[in-house]
């Protein structure tokens, strides 16, 4: 509820203002079957996770970011 | 015994402002400053309610908005904590849970046969015969449940408040209070939140008033922000604090948080215990010294320690005869009450109130009576540590205290008072003042001197009261020992669902649902735990409390609601159509035509003479940069490196699964430019996706959402060219403006687009042009068109037309499955070019082959299909109709359907069924109306 969001655009807002873009995935894979992984599977794991957020009340940009998923924690 | 005691310094109603709300259609009188609890009382209402599962009568047992027990309906508002809730002139209460009334509730029979409702009996009985449950069960949810949900409008929307301040206190006892004085006097923006209406906590019923008004005072003066009637019910990330008041939400942030939430005093379990007239000391206190209303001639108060002293002084002092029961052994007679020492309450008797209790040695089977209307629980409390375990506070068992106390707390973080384990009060206030001056401190506002004072503070802060004993388990005798009043829930229940097996708190909790009411576990934690150990075999010390989860407090869904807003967008051209009659209808956050005339007559102006419809709601893209072309190869399976300047071609974008994800035009403005159209509904979606994936792709090339700065308008119809020519003095014949061309001219003196694309099927342009010259632009074609007799069309008319043509809408035709080759897309998807998005999964498409195909059909015009309808074989299920609608061009009804991939084949005859009423139906693989498209083209 009062997770807040440094955008490099706009400065750290809070995150009602974005939208969740999930986990940063790779964008291609060297076969079928790591592709299939790409587009059907996430790790979903605790701790920290490099993940996409969309600011869309705000530069309408997207910007990546490292949150701790069991603390909300965001850093690098 | 009913009326009010005589007048006292510092009691809460003003004596010369009487008023009267409505109780139950009788008039009750009141006092400014009354709750409607303590007006109650005074009018000599003892039952408050009946009990959610055996309609047990029920009353005031805290008086501090901690209990089930007096629920109300107010003013058409159900379950209204009645004790904390301000009396106002002419308000209707109504008791809730009772049939025919509370009084005389029929259902209470049902406590004589609660051998039928063991725990979890919710999973158990009636579930078999599966048909029983579907009878039971209405009258189940009937007869428990908690009041009635209003049937109309909800009230005012209710504001979010956003707040930031350096220290936020939450909790306005006396710790609280210490801690906000100290933090503001030093500097530091402090809020305090406090849910009654009135700061002071605890002390606000004891007789004497000194400690606390000194306190009110100094933090008053401080200059902090005190919220009164405001409650803290959930700590988020942040952290941000939740809290209901003021007419609405309150989020606040605050740098450093001060956890001053006090304890709830907590029932003892023997049989009985749920009678009216079985108290806390709470209520007493605050009745009898803020409220003047005594609520019982004859006490006997079961403690440990000096809150029962106080609240057996209080009762005395008013009048009334007591008897104290100390559990500890060693307790003398203190003041002159008469006190039975080693001894506990074994049972209490009465029907609609306590009649008499039997007092004796803990363990012992028989006691002696006691008389009395009133009995008062005074001493034992579980601290209120739900909002500080939000911020992640660890809590560990604390033998002195025998309760839960915070042993770790986070950074910034701060517990103070009886939530802290204090249980002087002297104890309390250092407490809290030793955490506002650190809180202070840490954001850089250290008052001077303040290390000697913290110094001091420490110390009194370390003080500790003598050690908690709590009453003993009492054998199981006759009547019910009750552990969670909410939920209904005994001590033989809970024995019994943890020899089931259920024997930690988080399963008991689930099965027995005890807890789970509106407290909340605030009054019941304690009993359920001690009874859950000694069940499971166990200590108390070694249970683990539940996981605390918003909301702490009871909140209004309107809370957070918040306002609605419903966003709606208008096109610049909105004005002129609703002047001119038009239905509207949603199109997304649109407000779009339905239609002008009938849909029907605007059909046929655009089959044969010319039609225009405002298609500004388009998305629209303008992608320009070096790599373009790049980005738009890799976006779509088509092709459109070899698109020349000028030319548009029409494109699918698919997502990673090869799924359809929208279509539209792409048009070729500039070597290193386009235009790109998309689905209304789907434009702020595309966006995201297209940025994402430029996000990792980092190509040269920038996308641009223009949806809001270009309106535009589809004229559409054989005579549409002959318009055209009245409003632009370009060249527009067919050999200048070919179909599939994108040409840039002016329309009506504006700079415009022209696309020369057919959604509808006939000879049209699609003229993109600058939104302000909206109603200009409208008004200048309905002029040229007047002697052509152009109409405008709407929604309606647009999707006939375009189902007359085949012409597929991505979300209602297809779903989340749909790939191009099922749809007829087939012929876009270039597999001979470098990878593109949903490659992959084309790939494996393509070589499976469709299993499902959408087509069209036609069906006799008699029965119109609806949406959704099913294809059936032979009485299966097989496919399903996503669009059909009548056609004069075609004379009979004409649709789209999923049917299995082997039917796709002309004049395939298929079935299609709706509840009772069914069709024979062709399929038919091309447009039902110019299948050739010459007259796209002409
Ligand atoms: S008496 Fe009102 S909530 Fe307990
Ligand atoms: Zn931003």
């Amino acid at each position: 509820m009062g997770l807040k969001i440094p955008c490099p655009n706009c400065g750290p807002r809070d995150h009602t203002e974005f939208w969740f873009g999930g986990e940063l995935r790779p964008i291609e894979a060297p076969d079928a079957r790591e592709d299939f992984r790409r587009v059907y599977l996430r790790d979903n794991a605790p701790g920290p996770q490099r993940e996409r957020w969309y600011h869309l009340y705000g530069c309408r940009r997207w910007l990546t970011i490292s949150r701790d998923t069991t603390t909300n924690r965001i850093g690098d | 015994m009913s009326g009010r005691l005589p007048a006292r310094p510092g009691e809460a109603i003003d004596r010369g402002r009487p008023l009267t709300i409505d109780f139950e259609g009788r008039r009750a009188p009141a006092f400014e400053g009354d709750t409607v609890g303590s007006a109650l009382a005074a009018a000599g209402v003892t039952i408050t309610g009946r009990s959610f599962k055996y309609h047990r009568p029920r009353g005031l047992m805290c008086m501090t908005g901690a209990c089930p027990n007096c629920l109300m309906q107010i003013d058409g508002i159900p379950n209204v904590r009645s004790c904390t809730e301000p009396v106002r002139e002419g308000m209707r209460v109504e008791r809730q849970n009772a049939w025919p009334s509370v009084d005389r509730d029929v259902h209470g029979v049902l406590d004589s046969f609660s051998f039928m409702m063991p725990p979890g009996f919710y999973y158990k009985v009636f579930q078999r015969p599966r048909w029983a449950w579907s009878k039971v069960e209405p009258i189940i949810r009937k007869q428990a449940g908690l009041g009635k949900v209003p049937r109309t409008e909800d009230h005012e929307p209710r504001e979010v408040v956003n707040l930031h301040a350096d220290v936020a206190v939450i909790g306005g006892g006396l710790a609280g209070l210490a801690a906000a004085a100290e933090a503001a006097a030093a500097g530091a923006s402090t809020v305090l939140l406090e849910q009654r209406r009135e700061a002071g906590g605890r002390a606000l019923g004891s007789a004497d008033d000194v400690d606390r008004a000194r306190l009110v005072a100094e933090a008053e003066a401080s200059g902090a922000r005190i919220l009164l009637g405001t409650a803290a019910f959930g700590v988020f990330d942040g952290p941000v604090v939740a809290a209901v008041g003021g007419g609405g939400l309150q989020r606040i942030r605050a740098r450093h948080l001060v956890f001053a939430t006090g304890a709830v005093e907590q029932p003892a379990v023997f049989p009985n215990n749920d009678l009216p007239g079985v108290m806390l000391s709470s209520a007493v206190e605050l009745l009898v010294n803020r409220f003047r209303v005594l609520p019982g001639r004859r006490a006997v108060v079961l403690t440990s320690n000096q809150d029962g002293y106080r609240a057996a002084r209080t009762l005395r002092d008013a009048g009334a005869d007591v008897f104290v029961v100390d559990l500890r052994a060693g307790a003398g007679s203190a003041d002159g009450l008469r006190v039975i020492p080693g001894s506990t309450i074994l049972s209490a008797k009465g029907r609609r109130g306590v009649t008499a209790v039997s007092v004796g040695a803990p363990g012992s089977a028989t006691g002696q009576s006691i008389p009395c209307d009133l009995v008062v629980l005074a001493g034992f409390s579980a601290p209120s540590t739900n909002l500080l375990a939000m911020t992640g506070a660890k809590l560990g068992f604390d033998d002195d205290a025998q309760a839960f106390l915070p042993v770790e707390l986070p950074p910034d973080v701060h517990a103070v008072g009886a939530v802290a384990g204090a249980r002087t009060v002297q104890g309390a206030i250092a407490q809290g003042r030793l955490a506002g001056l650190e809180a202070a401190a840490a954001v850089g506002q250290e008052p001077p001197g303040a290390a000697g004072r913290m110094e001091v503070l420490r110390a009194q802060a370390a003080e500790r009261g003598d050690p908690v004993v709590l009453p003993p388990e009492v054998a199981t005798g006759e009547g019910k020992q009750f552990a969670c009043l909410c939920m209904d829930v005994t001590s033989k229940e809970l024995k019994a669902a943890a020899a089931e097996g259920f024997d930690s708190m988080e399963l008991l909790k689930r099965y027995t649902t005890v807890s789970m009411g509106p407290c909340q576990g605030k009054a019941c934690m304690l009993s359920a735990q001690r009874l859950c150990a000694r069940a499971a075999g166990s200590s108390f010390a070694e249970t683990r409390p539940t996981t605390a989860r918003p909301p702490w407090t009871p909140v209004e869904l309107g809370a957070l609601a918040g306002w609605r807003r419903t966003p709606r967008k208008e096109t610049t051209i909105h004005d002129l159509h609703a002047d001119s009659g038009a239905t509207f209808m949603w199109a997304g956050d649109w407000r779009r035509p339905h239609h002008f005339a009938t849909p029907e007559q605007e059909v046929e102006a655009v089959r044969h003479r010319v039609g225009v419809i405002d298609v500004s709601t388009l998305g629209k893209f303008r992608v320009k940069g070096p790599e373009a072309v790049e980005l738009l190869e890799r976006l779509y399976p088509n092709r459109f490196g070899d698109l020349a300047v000028g030319r548009v071609r029409y494109g699918a974008m698919l997502n990673d699964e090869g799924v359809i994800l929208d279509d539209g035009a792409v048009c070729r403005v500039g070597d290193d430019e386009f235009f790109v159209t998309v689905t209304t509904g789907n434009t702020a979606a595309l966006e995201r996706w297209i940025t994402w994936w430029l996000a990792d792709w980092r190509l040269d090339v920038r996308v641009l959402n223009v949806t809001g700065a270009f309106a535009a308008l589809n004229l559409a119809g054989p005579d549409s060219r002959k318009v055209m020519s009245v409003l632009t003095d370009a060249d527009v014949s067919s050999e200048a403006v070919k179909y599939m061309s994108a040409s840039s001219f002016e329309v009506a003196g504006v700079p415009s687009l022209v696309l020369r694309i057919g959604f509808v099927g006939e000879l049209g342009y699609e003229i993109h042009f600058p939104s302000m010259y909206g109603e200009h632009v409208w008004r200048a074609v309905m002029e040229a068109g007047r002697p052509f007799g152009i109409v405008p069309f709407g929604l309606e008319a647009q999707r006939v037309l375009r189902l007359e043509k085949q012409h597929i809408l991505v979300g209602q035709d297809t779903d989340a499955e749909s790939d191009p080759f099922e749809v007829g897309l087939g012929w876009m998807v270039k597999a001979d070019k470098p990878d593109f998005l949903g490659r992959r999964a084309l790939e494996d498409l393509a070589e499976a082959g469709p299993k499902e195909r959408l087509v069209g059909f036609t069906c006799d015009p008699s029965w119109l299909p609806p949406e959704g309808a099913s294809v059936v074989h032979e009485g299966v299920w097989v496919g399903r109709v996503t669009s059909a609608r009548r056609s004069a061009a075609a004379r009979s009804v004409v649709g789209l359907a999923w049917v299995p991939a082997g039917w796709a084949e002309d004049d395939t005859e298929i079935e299609i069924q709706f509840g009772g009423a069914h069709a024979k139906a062709k399929v038919a693989l091309k447009p039902f109306y110019d299948p050739e498209g010459a007259r796209l083209r002409s």
